[in-house]
C-alpha cells in the first residue's frame, strides 16, 4: 500500500529537519508507542501499539535510516513484528524551502503480511489515513515547540 | 406437485414414482428436530472436563518462509499457562501423514505442526494450552517465531515455471499429480467435425462451503490404556483414525471418536487430522483433557478450501447441427500447500467425465499442483462441481458461438431417458434419469415462453435480462477402487458401510449407524425404512444420535461424505432390518408351531397371517428371546440383534485405461436461472429461479428439498460473491464474512423447485444419493450473465466488480474453426 502526501510547516527547512531527526521528538509523533530506544544515529526501535478496532496491534518496530542528504531528504527502512502480522515500510521525505516555511513531500510504501493484511486495504486504508493524519499534527506540533525554543 | 419456495403461478408438473404404501416417501417429522429446535442438541463444544486447558494455535503470517527459531519460554512464564507444543516436538514424536499420491507427491511431509517451513497464511507453528481460551490466545502472543520470508508461490499456472518456488523441498516439485485421460478418438472426432470451438482459458475459483459450526474438539488421554478420546465433530472418522494412528505410532483402537451433533461439515471437516494429533499430544503432554474450537477467521484462513481449477486450450468438435463430439481440456488443480485428501480430485471428476451429455470422445490432460494457499478438502459437490461447470461452460459457449439456442444444444446432446442404464466413455454407468424432461420443468418454473417479453420489459427499465441452465450430476456411492487409477499401489476398492438392528427386552427396536450424521436426518430416515419393514411406526424405532467409533460398529468405507447415505446408509439398515425381520417371523412361528412363512408382522405385532387374533407384541418377542427363553428350540438360530454390512456391487477399474464404474448412483439437478443487470454499476439481481432434482425414490420428500435448498445457496454463493483471493503475497484478503460474504436468506432468490422420481435399478430402495447437488446453480448464473451482457463468463465467481469489468471488456476468449 502506497501513501504519500505534501505538508506545510511555519519553520525553516533546519528546524523541520532537526525535528524529523531527532528520535526523542519523533517517538512523539508515533501512534500508541510504549517505549523507544536509540540504539545510533540511524536505529531504533520501538514498541507499539496500533489502535485497530476493537483492540491493539502489538509490534516490535526496528526502525533504520537508510539514506540522508542533509538538509532536504532522508529515507528509512522500518520493519514490524506482531503477533500474526509482519510489516515492511520504506519511507522517505523531501523538504524544500518555500519562502520563511518549509515545504514536505513525504511518501511511504508499507507492506503488510499475515491475517491484518487479509483484513483488506478498504479496511486498512481509513486506518492508515487517520494514523497518517496523527502523525502529521503531532509532527507539527512538535516543530513549533522547536521553534519556539 | 410439491411444496415450494414461493408458489408458482400454476401447478407444477412432478412427477412421482408408483405411489406405495408405508412411511417411506412420507414427512414424517424429523427426529433430531425437537433436540435442535429446544437447544438440546450436543455439540463437541458443550462437552467439558475439570481443569481442562483451552489450546490456541499459533499461525503463520507469511504464505512462505523458514521458520528459524520458536521460542516458547514467555508464554510459559505466564501464570495459567499449562503448555506449549512446537513444531520440533512434532517431528520427534510422530511421523509425517501418509499421502495418497504417487511421487512426486508422495514424498510431500505433512505433520501437525509447521517443520522447517511455512507454506501457508495461517499454517499452525506451535501451540499454547491456558486455563481458559483467552488466557491461551494472550499467551500466544508472547510465543517468539523468528521467520526467514520465501518467495511465494500463488498462482497454480507458474507452478511448474523454470525457477518457480518449491513448496516441498523433499519433492522436488510443485507437482502433486499428473496424468493424461483419453477415451474414444478425439482427432478422429476433430476430422469429422464442422466446426471446432477454441477457448483459451477458464478459472473456477476457489471458495468453500461454511458450516455454521467451526471445527473443534476435546481430547482425553487415558495413560492406563494409552487411549484417546476424542469428542469431535470430525465427519468422517474412519478416515481421520487411518492418517492418525500411524502418524501418532499407535493402534487404529486407540483412537476413539465420539460425535453427537454436527453443526454442518461440508467435506471441510474431513481433513482435521493435523489439528487433532497436536491435540492428542498435548493431552498426553500435560495429562489433561485439552479442548480446541476453530476461531472462524482460522476456519476460513487455514481449515480446507475447495480445489481451484484452471482450464486451458480446450478444443470442442462440433457438428454444424449442434451435435457435440467430444473435448478436450488441460486442467491445473490447484489443492493449495498440502495434498491431504487429494490426489483423489484427480480422479474424481472422472465420475461425470461427459456431464449429462453424450460425449465420446474426451481427452483431458490432468495437472495438481500446490501453491502457497489453504489446504483443500473435498468441498461439496468435490472435484465434480469443478469439472461439470467447465462442461457446461462449454455447451453456453458453443451455443452462444454458433448461433444456436442453448436450451436444443442440450436436448440434442443430452443422455436420453430410453438410453438409461448408459455407461459413459470412460466406463460408469448412469444408472436413471430423465434430464430432457427435468429441463422442461425448469423452463416451465422459471416461465421461459415469457422469457423475450420478460426481456424486452427489463430493458425498458434500462436493465439487462439473461436466462442460464445449469445442468449437472450428484454421483455418489463412490467405488474407492477409482484410487487406483491414481497410486495403484493403494489397496483400496468398492464400498461398504454397516447399521445394527436390534429388538430389546421390552420390545424397543434400536438401531445404530456406521455413518456419522451432520444435520441430514439419518435418524428420521432410517427409522421410516425399518418401520416399513417390521411393520411398526417411525415412532417406534430408537435411532441412536450420533457415532461412537467404540461402540456404532463400522466399517471401512463408514461415513457421511459423497451423497451416499440414502444408497449405503440407508442400505444396511434395510438390510439389518430385514435380518431381524426374518428372526422376529422365525421366533413367532417357534411359539407358534407354524411355519415362519405364515407370520407376517404388521401393527408392531408377528402375527400369523389371516388370524390377527393369533399375535405376539413385539414386547413378546423381545421378552420371549432375552429374558424367557427355556425351552427353546437348541437350533433356534435367533439373537434378534442384527447387524448387516452393505457392498454395492462394484468391480476394481482398469488401471491402464482409466475405465470402469467409479459411482453407483447418478441423481440429477437442473436449474434455471433469470438474472437482471444494471449495465451501469455490475450490479445483478436473481429475479427469478428454479431447480429441479431427481434422486430417484425420496424417502423423505421435505429433507430433499431442504437438501436440494442447501445446495443451491452453496451455488449462489459460489457464482455471486464467495471466493478466496489471495494478493501476491500470499495473503487471503478475503478471510472473515466481511469480505467473503456467504448468502443468507435475505440473499436468496425466490426459488421453485421440482422433482421426478427414476428409481435407481441399482439400489436397495430405488434411492440415489443427493445433497452435494453438483454446482448446477453456479453455472446457471454464469450462463445468465454471459446471456445478459452478450460477453463470454470465463470465471466461476462473478460478483458486481467483475461484472461491471466484463461489460467493458474486449472479449477474445473463444476463437472457431470451420472446415
Amino acid at each position: 500500500m502506497k501513501v504519500e502526501g505534501e505538508r506545510e510547516f511555519a519553520a525553516p527547512r533546519t528546524t523541520v529537519w532537526e525535528v524529523l531527526n531527532d528520535p526523542s521528538r519523533m517517538a512523539k509523533t508515533m501512534p500508541g508507542v510504549e517505549s523507544f530506544d536509540v540504539h545510533d544515529d540511524r536505529h531504533w526501535t520501538a514498541n507499539v501499539k496500533i489502535p485497530l478496532g476493537l483492540g491493539g496491534l502489538r509490534m516490535s518496530v526496528n526502525m533504520e535510516k537508510t539514506e540522508e542528504r542533509e538538509p532536504e531528504f532522508a529515507k528509512m527502512a522500518i520493519k514490524g513484528n506482531g503477533v500474526g502480522a509482519v510489516m515492511n515500510m520504506e519511507t522517505s521525505f523531501h523538504l524544500s524551502e518555500a519562502g520563511n516555511e518549509t515545504h514536505m513531500k513525504w511518501e511511504a510504501d508499507v507492506h503488510l503480511l499475515g491475517p491484518v493484511a487479509s483484513m483488506g486495504q478498504r479496511v486498512l486504508q481509513p486506518i492508515v489515513n487517520q494514523q497518517v493524519t496523527h502523525v502529521l499534527s503531532a509532527l507539527e506540533k512538535q516543530v513549533q515547540e522547536a521553534q519556539a525554543s | 406437485m410439491t411444496e415450494t419456495t414461493v408458489a408458482p403461478p400454476k401447478p407444477v408438473v412432478v412427477e412421482e414414482g408408483k405411489p406405495q404404501k408405508g412411511w417411506a416417501g412420507q414427512n414424517v417429522p424429523r427426529k433430531e428436530d425437537k433436540r435442535l429446535l429446544q437447544g438440546e442438541g450436543v455439540f463437541f463444544d458443550d462437552i467439558k472436563r475439570h481443569e481442562m486447558g483451552y489450546v490456541h494455535f499459533v499461525r503463520s503470517p507469511y504464505a512462505h518462509a523458514r521458520i528459524k527459531s520458536v521460542d516458547v519460554s514467555k508464554a510459559l512464564e505466564l501464570q495459567g499457562v499449562y503448555g506449549t507444543l512446537t513444531g520440533d516436538e512434532v517431528a520427534i514424536l510422530t511421523d509425517p501423514f501418509f499421502e495418497l499420491s504417487v511421487p512426486p507427491g508422495a514424498h510431500m511431509k505433512d505433520y501437525a505442526l509447521a517443520v522447517g517451513k511455512v507454506r501457508h497464511l495461517g499454517e499452525p507453528v506451535a501451540a499454547v494450552v491456558a486455563s481458559t481460551r483467552e488466557l491461551a490466545r494472550d499467551a500466544s502472543e508472547l510465543i517468539e517465531v523468528e521467520f526467514e520470508p520465501l518467495e511465494p508461490l500463488v498462482d497454480a499456472r507458474r507452478a511448474q515455471d523454470d525457477g518457480a518456488p518449491i513448496l516441498h523441498d523433499e519433492a522436488g516439485s510443485n507437482v502433486v499429480w499428473d496424468g493424461t485421460f483419453d477415451w474414444g478418438d478425439f482427432e478422429g472426432a476433430v476430422a469429422e467435425a464442422d466446426h471446432v470451438v477454441k477457448i483459451k482459458e477458464l478459472h473456477f475459483d476457489r471458495f468453500s462451503s461454511t458450516p455454521l459450526e467451526c471445527s473443534g474438539c476435546l481430547v482425553e488421554y487415558n495413560r492406563g490404556t494409552g487411549q484417546w478420546t476424542m469428542y469431535c465433530n470430525h465427519q468422517m472418522p474412519g478416515v481421520g483414525a487411518i492418517w492418525m494412528a500411524p502418524s501418532l505410532r499407535v493402534g487404529l483402537d486407540k483412537l476413539r471418536f465420539v460425535t453427537q451433533d454436527i453443526g454442518g461439515a461440508f467435506g471441510n471437516k474431513i481433513c482435521l487430522h493435523p489439528y487433532f494429533v497436536a491435540c492428542c499430544l498435548l493431552a498426553r503432554k500435560l495429562n489433561r483433557a485439552i479442548q480446541w474450537t476453530e476461531w472462524r477467521t482460522d476456519q476460513h484462513t487455514a481449515n480446507a478450501h475447495g480445489n481451484e481449477r484452471w482450464f486451458q486450450d480446450i478444443e470442442v468438435p462440433v457438428k454444424a447441427d449442434g451435435t457435440l463430439l467430444g473435448f478436450k481440456v488441460r486442467a491445473v488443480d490447484d489443492c493449495g500447500a498440502f495434498p491431504r485428501y487429494e490426489p483423489l480430485g484427480c480422479i474424481i471428476w472422472a465420475q461425470v467425465t461427459p456431464g449429462c451429455y453424450r460425449w465420446r470422445n474426451i481427452r483431458v490432460d490432468f495437472t495438481q499442483v500446490t501453491t502457497n494457499k489453504s489446504p483443500v478438502s473435498p468441498n461439496r459437490g468435490y472435484s465434480r462441481m469443478q469439472h461439470l461447470w467447465l462442461t457446461e461452460r462449454i455447451i453456453d459457449i458453443v451455443a452462444h458461438e454458433l448461433g444456436l439456442d442453448p436450451v436444443e444444444v442440450r436436448k440434442k446432446n443430452y443422455v436420453k431417458h430410453d438410453e438409461f442404464p448408459y455407461e459413459t466413455p470412460n466406463g460408469c454407468i448412469y444408472d436413471s434419469g430423465d434430464y430432457a424432461r427435468c429441463l422442461d420443468i425448469a423452463l416451465e418454473l422459471v416461465g421461459y415462453d415469457q422469457l423475450e417479453k420478460r426481456r424486452a420489459e427489463a430493458k425498458s427499465r434500462g436493465k439487462l435480462l439473461g436466462f442460464g441452465i445449469g445442468s449437472t450430476l450428484d454421483s455418489g456411492t463412490n467405488n474407492f477402487g477409482q484410487s487406483m487409477i491414481l497410486n495403484p499401489e493403494l489397496q483400496f476398492s468398492g464400498n461398504n458401510e454397516v447399521a445394527t438392528v436390534k429388538l430389546d427386552i421390552f420390545g424397543e427396536i434400536v438401531v445404530t449407524l456406521g455413518t456419522v450424521p451432520q444435520g441430514q436426518g439419518h435418524e428420521t430416515t432410517a427409522a421410516q425404512v425399518v418401520s416399513d419393514i417390521l411393520g411398526c411406526s417411525p415412532d417406534d424405532v430408537n435411532v441412536r444420535p450420533g457415532h461412537d467409533t467404540y461402540w456404532n460398529s463400522h466399517a471401512g468405507f463408514s461415513g457421511t461424505y459423497a451423497s451416499q447415505f440414502a444408497v449405503t446408509g440407508l442400505g444396511a439398515v434395510k438390510g439389518a432390518a430385514d435380518m431381524l425381520a426374518g428372526e422376529m417371523r422365525k421366533l413367532a412361528s417357534v411359539v407358534f408351531g407354524c411355519s415362519d412363512e405364515d407370520i407376517e408382522l404388521a401393527e408392531g405385532q408377528a402375527r400369523i397371517k389371516g388370524n390377527p387374533e393369533a399375535a405376539l407384541p413385539f414386547m413378546a418377542l423381545g421378552a420371549i428371546l432375552n429374558a424367557n427363553n427355556a425351552g427353546l428350540p437348541e437350533d433356534l438360530d435367533v439373537t434378534l440383534n442384527c447387524r448387516y454390512v452393505y457392498r454395492p456391487p462394484f468391480e476394481k477399474p482398469d488401471v491402464e485405461r482409466k475405465y470402469g464404474n467409479l459411482t453407483l448412483t447418478y441423481a440429477t439437478q437442473i436449474h434455471a436461472c433469470i438474472v437482471e443487470v444494471d449495465p451501469e454499476t455490475g450490479v445483478y439481481e436473481i429475479v427469478d429461479y428454479a431447480a429441479v432434482d431427481d434422486c430417484g425414490k425420496r424417502i423423505h420428500p421435505q429433507i430433499v428439498e431442504g437438501q436440494v435448498h442447501g445446495a443451491t445457496a452453496q451455488a449462489l454463493g459460489a457464482a455471486t460473491h464467495e471466493s478466496f483471493t489471495y494478493d501476491a503475497d500470499g495473503n487471503l484478503m478475503t478471510p472473515n464474512f466481511y469480505d467473503y460474504h456467504v448468502p443468507h436468506a435475505l440473499d436468496m432468490p425466490p426459488m421453485k423447485n421440482g422433482f421426478i422420481e427414476s428409481e435407481s435399478p441399482f439400489t436397495p430402495l430405488g434411492a440415489k444419493g443427493m445433497g452435494e447437488g453438483g454446482g448446477a446453480g453456479i453455472h446457471a448464473v454464469c450462463a445468465a450473465l454471459q446471456d445478459a451482457t452478450g460477453k463470454t463468463v470465463t470465471e466461476s465467481c462473478n460478483p458486481y466488480n467483475r461484472v461491471w469489468e466484463l461489460l467493458r471488456s474486449e472479449d477474445g476468449h473463444v476463437e472457431v474453426t470451420g472446415r
